[in-house]
């Protein structure tokens, strides 16, 4: 793996402070980001579902593997170099249920959580 | 001999082989430690394990001629057994704590390469075509 792809609602603000604080962190494995449902996005993943592209954020790695919500997460927490340690403790098969219950939480109520944007923005 | 020499004679002795025995128990087995952490390279982990064995002996022998002078006469074994004891014991104590200072650093430095060759801890979803 040597690269990943991140496919992220740009029209959300906690997921665009996400990618700004991502981007800001030191990597073992670098992320290119892309908004999904964009030309750009459909035009390098054609076989891929637009739709669930903009319900979860998807991270691509550059053979071609696709890891939805929770687990997406858990492989950008992986590939930063500060993180990698709880991407390990949180991807174990004990924590992943609850991860993925939390992803799918705030991923529902991402459109009221702009103020958890603001928060992760200022802690960056 | 007046007995305060002898004294410091022996913390000396006592010392100074108490702080090799220490050094020599520290290199050889982490050694072994180092070759996992360095994944095999025996010439690194040989260079890596000597200059830490080299700081060591820096450290407690600065440490052991800083603190010989005792401060007060001695003038019997008695007088001589129980200022070497208590110079001994500071001794014991600096290399105790040093030894799991490397212990420390041998764990840390072990820790960072498991994690730079960590697979990530999940399987992918599916599959996609990856264009240009």
């Amino acid at each position: 793996m040597r690269s990943l792809t991140v496919l992220y609602d740009s029209t959300c603000d906690l997921c665009r402070a996400a990618r700004v604080w991502l981007e800001r962190e030191p990597m073992f494995i670098p992320l290119n980001f892309v908004a999904a449902g964009t030309p750009l996005a459909k035009r390098r993943f054609p076989q891929l579902d637009v739709a669930s592209t903009l319900r979860d954020i998807t991270v691509i790695d550059d053979e071609g593997s696709v890891y939805r919500g929770a687990k997406a997460w858990v492989l950008c927490l992986w590939a930063t170099r500060r993180y990698r340690a709880w991407a390990l403790t949180l991807g174990s098969p004990r924590a992943m249920p609850a991860a993925k219950r939390f992803v799918n939480w705030v991923s529902r109520h991402r459109g009221q959580l702009g103020a958890a944007g603001w928060v992760l923005r200022r802690m960056g | 001999m007046e007995p305060i020499v002898i004294t410091y004679a022996l913390y000396l002795v006592i010392s100074i082989l108490l702080t090799v025995w220490v050094a020599r128990t520290l290199s050889k087995n982490g050694r072994i430690f180092l070759v996992d952490v360095f994944s095999g390279n025996g010439h690194l982990a040989d260079s890596v394990n000597h200059l830490l064995v080299v700081g060591f002996y820096l450290v407690n022998l600065g440490f052991i001629s800083l603190t010989l002078k005792l401060g007060y006469l001695v003038r019997d074994a008695q007088e001589s057994i129980e200022a070497l004891s208590g110079k001994v014991g500071v001794v014991l104590l600096v290399l105790g704590a040093m030894h799991f200072f490397n212990l420390y650093v041998f764990s840390r430095v072990r820790r960072r390469s498991e994690l730079m060759s960590a697979l990530p801890p999940i399987g992918p979803d599916a599959c996609t075509a990856v264009a240009g």
